[in-house]
């Protein structure tokens, strides 16, 4: 560590789990706490909860867009009941907790394993950094229109390579092998923003505790479980609830590459949203189903929230 | 064990984990491959199959049209790095403090507040579309380049990360520098933030890409081709039909990947092993 | 190395956010209120920027701002929510049936019935039989500017080596049997197999008598039948390939690179055929009519289209119309590079050939079935007025046609689930009307 401004204390693994509430060796700020969140807070209120209210308004809606802000006209919970029938939604409720459940576990475990990998010294090790982030950072079209190519049945890359083994699959071409693909594609992208993240927080673990470990004789796995895991769990709950928000969210890969097909196998909630709000103009039904998702995400968020304190408090 | 020999050792380990590490960047990278030789193919021969690897002819007047052409997307890229390095400087002031607030200092309601905020960045994306239509055209920014970097100077997600790097920092620091008298703003400035600086950079790049790669928000909130962020430029190139120019596309994605990679390999040096000597083997 | 991010960055950082306030482009709308705004879907350098410079050289008081909007659902949208937010647009162009209907019955479109009763140019937009116009409860609330008759192009090289004969007229049968009389095994003979259901039966034929939706009749599930039996013997594109390689958007690529040679498709497709530095081939076209169907169906498969309407919020009235007048009329002729033939037929032949097949017609079509097919020909064309639940219908049937020609799901059970998806849409939005 090169930092040492402040008299580091010899802390053992216990001492130093993750601090949370306020708990422990926080003294109560009070409004100075505040101040600091202030400019934050304010830019999010002004920019982002104003018109989020109006969503939520717009739930209750059975507004059609084009019929302008004096078409709006509440119909209770009418929305509510049709999602609660509607096929189409359940049937992307189930895609997305799929793709949702596949791809954001192999996303963090890979992107941690990359990024405990890209922290060592390695010949190259800049080049290969960027090698691993740069499919984060390509615009969707490049990213839809490459891996169409690279994913036809039968003259793309993926499937010359697959043939070695036997192995065909239609991709974007067949109804059971869409949604796969784009978990393909999904951790292809979201590997380097995981390690960039992991990387950075890795940056952080307490070497004198490596160093105490070395001298106790603990093993790699010892290391990795009572030092390093730790010290990462809170990066991981980051990259977990972000993952989870941009998979149930993202469509713009699906409108681009299948427009939710072929059938409806690829129409996950997010494209299901933007069908029904952008496509048939049902807007207030697009809102609705917004809020229910957001229902289930919420719920998701303050589980993986819990097991975290829960964590922590019986550490 | 003579110092020369863990320097072999070392230098063995470090091809050990080199080389499978490098296979499977090639394998990442294939993509690209393709992307930069669709830049330099002609329209007709993108989507070729068997996919063609080298074109031929080799079209460099793609990139010409590109940038200095008459659809050149040079203003909408400097338009882009300004709102970039907005955004991205706002993100890190704002997140940063208020992460660290939300992380290691106590208040009342903090958590609840911290959950609540949280919750806002689970609303669908695409649902505050028309809303902020409606509500930046009555605050006289719509089509105005503000409306991309006042929304992005101030993200939950990026205060988010901020807080869950705080809430690893050991709290004995604190404790230690109010003994000596220091106030919360010395205690953040001067012996929290320090330690952030992977972590910063971290979320430079991140809000950096974010800004960059941003179709939706400027497909809505701008509509003069004078104020056209980068992403926007590309529509340039698709016709009312829904055609893309594949090989003027590819040109102008290669190149609107420079400055990314360039503030990635400027920021990424900043992940310096901590633990060279006694790291994770 | 670490210590580096100091709180002087940190304020060079707030500074640079303070500096930005001066710089320029940042600052908002400058445009003034008399420039007319015009939002289109066409890129304004593939016609529409010629037509504006033309209309402003001949009305020099007037000044005209084209705006391209991306005709996709979000693209549409942001037009929506411009027009609904006051947002100054004096003209804009609509290219879906779905958003016309609703952006026509939602306020946004003027009344154009009086203006265009006053003007004999304009009296075929009054025409009944074929309307050319979007009219709602009797008032004209939008006019089409485009003519598109659909036919078959053909590639002559092959068809010649192939020993088959340029047809003039044919059914579906022949169609089919000459798809298969050209394949090989490096070209396939068509494309795919035209919409006979549109052929079969025209105008608003998704929607039946009895205010439910038509897909009982059997010629839907005949379309779907032929088209699966012609990916199974080879002679249209494997529907496989058609997806993974986005042929719907893409097909000219294929045409060009002699992939496939019977070709369905409309004008629009044409500029991508006479252009040998940025579309290289060394084959005429040939032009053919689409074909008809036993049974009197006749209807050309084409409609009108590009629909131009006035806001009606729009302080500018008399300039906007001015415009629309001159678009339709006297400035047509640049929309031709784009495939768009002008509704009202006002233009020469020559203007025809030179603005649809570019500066050397001979050297990339047969002319004389291009005479015969596009400029002789009288075809039917159909333009839909019924559209209630028009974009879900248009869904539920990409979507099973999909997966039927996939070789997912027989036809019969496909077009039935249709029906039952497209009553469904067709009651919702009855009901809610």
């Amino acid at each position: 560590m090169t930092v040492a401004t402040p008299p580091a204390p010899v802390r053992t693994a216990v001492e130093r789990r993750p601090a949370e509430g306020p708990g422990r060796g926080i003294k109560p700020s009070g409004w100075t706490g505040l101040a600091f969140i202030a400019p934050n807070l304010l830019g999010v209120v002004a920019f982002t909860l104003i018109p989020l209210i109006s969503v939520i308004l717009l739930a209750f809606t059975d507004w059609n867009l084009v019929s302008g802000l004096g078409g709006i006209d509440f119909n209770g919970l009418d929305n509510f009941v049709a999602i609660a029938r509607d096929p189409g939604f359940w049937n992307a409720v189930g895609l997305t907790l799929l793709y949702v459940g596949v791809s954001v576990p192999l996303t963090v475990v890979l992107g941690l394993a990359l990024g405990i990998a890209l922290n060592r010294p390695l010949p190259g090790r800049a080049v290969l950094r960027a090698a691993f982030f740069l499919p984060y950072i390509v615009n969707t079209v490049a990213i839809g229109m490459t891996w169409l190519m690279l994913m036809n049945p039968r003259s793309g890359l993926v499937n010359q390579t697959l043939d070695i083994f036997g192995i065909s699959p239609g991709w974007f071409a067949s109804s059971h092998w869409a949604l796969p693909a784009l978990i393909v594609m999904a951790v292809w992208g979201g590997v380097g923003y995981c390690s960039l993240i992991y990387l950075s927080a890795l940056q952080d673990a307490p070497s004198q505790l490596y160093e105490a470990a070395d001298i106790d004789g603990a093993g790699v796995w010892a290391k990795f479980r009572c030092i390093t895991w730790p010290s990462l769990l809170p990066t991981t709950i980051f990259l977990a609830v972000t993952l989870t928000i941009g998979a149930s969210q993202g469509f713009g890969l699906i409108a681009l590459i299948t427009s939710g097909g072929p059938g409806d196998s690829t129409t996950t909630i997010s494209y299901y949203m933007y069908q029904t709000g952008f496509q048939f103009y049902r807007f207030g039904y697009a809102s609705a189903i917004g809020l229910v998702t957001f229902a289930g995400v919420l719920v998701l968020t303050l589980l993986t929230w819990r097991a975290q304190r829960g964590r922590a408090l019986n550490d | 064990m003579t110092r020369t020999m863990t320097q072999q050792r070392a230098a063995k380990a470090k091809w050990y984990w080199g080389i499978p590490l490098w296979i499977l960047a090639i394998a990442f990278l294939a993509p690209f491959a393709w992307m930069l030789s669709t830049a330099l193919k002609q329209d007709v021969d993108a989507f070729r199959v068997p996919m063609q690897w080298i074109p031929d002819p080799a079209q460099w007047e793609n990139f010409k049209t590109v940038l200095v052409g008459e659809t050149s997307v040079l203003p909408a890229f400097g338009r882009s790095v300004l709102v970039a390095l907005l955004r991205v400087a706002g993100e890190l002031i704002t997140a940063t403090m208020a992460g660290y607030a939300f992380a290691r200092m106590a208040f009342r309601g903090r958590d609840r507040l911290f959950l609540l905020y949280l919750a806002t960045a689970i609303i669908p994306a695409q649902l505050l579309l028309v809303p902020r239509f409606i509500y930046f055209q009555r605050l006289g920014l719509y089509d105005t380049l503000w409306a991309l970097i006042l929304p992005g100077m101030f993200t939950v997600l990026g205060t988010f990360l901020m807080r869950q790097f705080f809430v690893s920092q050991p709290a004995e620091f604190a404790e230690a520098a109010r003994m000596d008298g220091a106030n919360e703003w010395q205690i953040f400035s001067r012996i929290y933030l320090p330690q952030a600086a992977p972590v910063l950079s971290a979320l430079g790049i991140l809000a950096f890409v974010w800004s960059w790669n941003d179709y939706e928000t400027p497909l809505v909130l701008i509509s003069s081709p004078d104020q056209y962020t980068l992403p926007l430029s590309l529509t340039n190139f698709v016709d009312e039909q829904g055609s893309i120019a594949p090989g003027l596309t590819m040109a102008a994605s290669v190149v609107s990947i420079v400055p990314v990679l360039l503030v990635f390999v400027l920021l990424q040096r900043r992940f310096v092993a901590a633990m060279t000597h006694t790291g994770i083997k | 190395m670490r210590g580096e991010l100091s709180r002087r960055r940190f304020l060079a950082g707030a500074g640079a956010v303070g500096a930005a306030g001066l710089l320029p482009g940042c600052s908002g709308d400058e445009r003034g209120s008399e420039i007319l705004q015009v939002w289109g879907g066409v890129p304004a350098a593939s016609g529409p920027g010629k037509v504006v410079e033309a209309f402003q050289r001949k009305f020099p008081q007037y000044k005209v701002n084209y705006t391209r909007f991306v005709n996709d659902p979000r693209g549409n949208l942001k037009l929506d929510t411009a027009l609904q937010g006051g947002l100054d647009i004096d003209v804009y162009f609509t290219y879906t049936s779905a958003s016309l209907a609703l952006r026509a019955g939602s306020g946004m479109a003027a009344d154009l019935t009086d203006r265009v009763k006053a003007d004999l140019e304009l009296a075929l937009f009054l025409d009944a039989e074929q309307p050319r116009a979007f009219v709602e409860d009797g008032r004209v609330k939008a006019l089409a500017t485009a003519r598109e008759p659909y036919f078959v192009l053909v590639n002559e090289t092959l068809r010649r080596q192939a020993g088959v004969e340029l047809p003039r007229r044919w059914t579906i049968d022949e169609f089919r049997a000459t798809a298969r009389s050209l394949t090989t095994d490096r070209t396939v003979g068509a494309y795919t197999v035209p919409d006979l259901a549109r052929i079969s039966l025209g105008p608003d034929y998704w929607y039946g008598e009895d205010g439910k939706s038509n897909f009982d009749d059997p010629v839907f599930e005949q379309t779907l039948a032929t088209g699966r039996a012609m990916i199974d013997e080879g002679s249209t594109f494997r529907w496989s390939e058609v997806l993974a390689r986005h042929l719907n958007t893409y097909q000219q690529n294929s045409f060009l690179k002699a992939e496939f040679n019977l070709w369905p498709t409309a004008p629009f497709n044409l500029r991508y055929l006479y252009d040998g530095k940025l579309y290289p081939h060394d084959f005429k076209v040939g032009f053919v009519p689409p074909p008809t169907v036993p049974g009197g169906g006749d209807w050309n498969g084409g409609s009108y289209n590009n629909f131009v309407m006035m806001n009606p919020k729009s302080a500018k009235t008399e300039a906007a119309w001015q415009f629309i007048k001159f678009w339709l009329t006297e400035g047509s002729a640049p929309m031709l590079a784009g495939g768009k033939i002008p509704t009202l037929g006002n233009v020469t032949d020559d203007q025809l050939v030179t603005g649809l097949l570019g500066k050397e017609p001979d050297k990339y079509f047969d002319l004389d079935s291009f005479r015969r097919v596009v400029l002789q020909a009288e075809p039917k064309l159909a333009t839909d007025t019924k559209l209630a639940g028009f974009p879900e219908i248009t869904l539920a049937y990409n979507q099973q046609r999909d997966l039927c020609w996939l070789g997912e799901k027989a036809p019969g059970p496909a077009i039935r689930e249709v029906y039952r998806l497209a009553n469904a849409a067709i009651a919702r939005n009855e009901g809610s009307a």
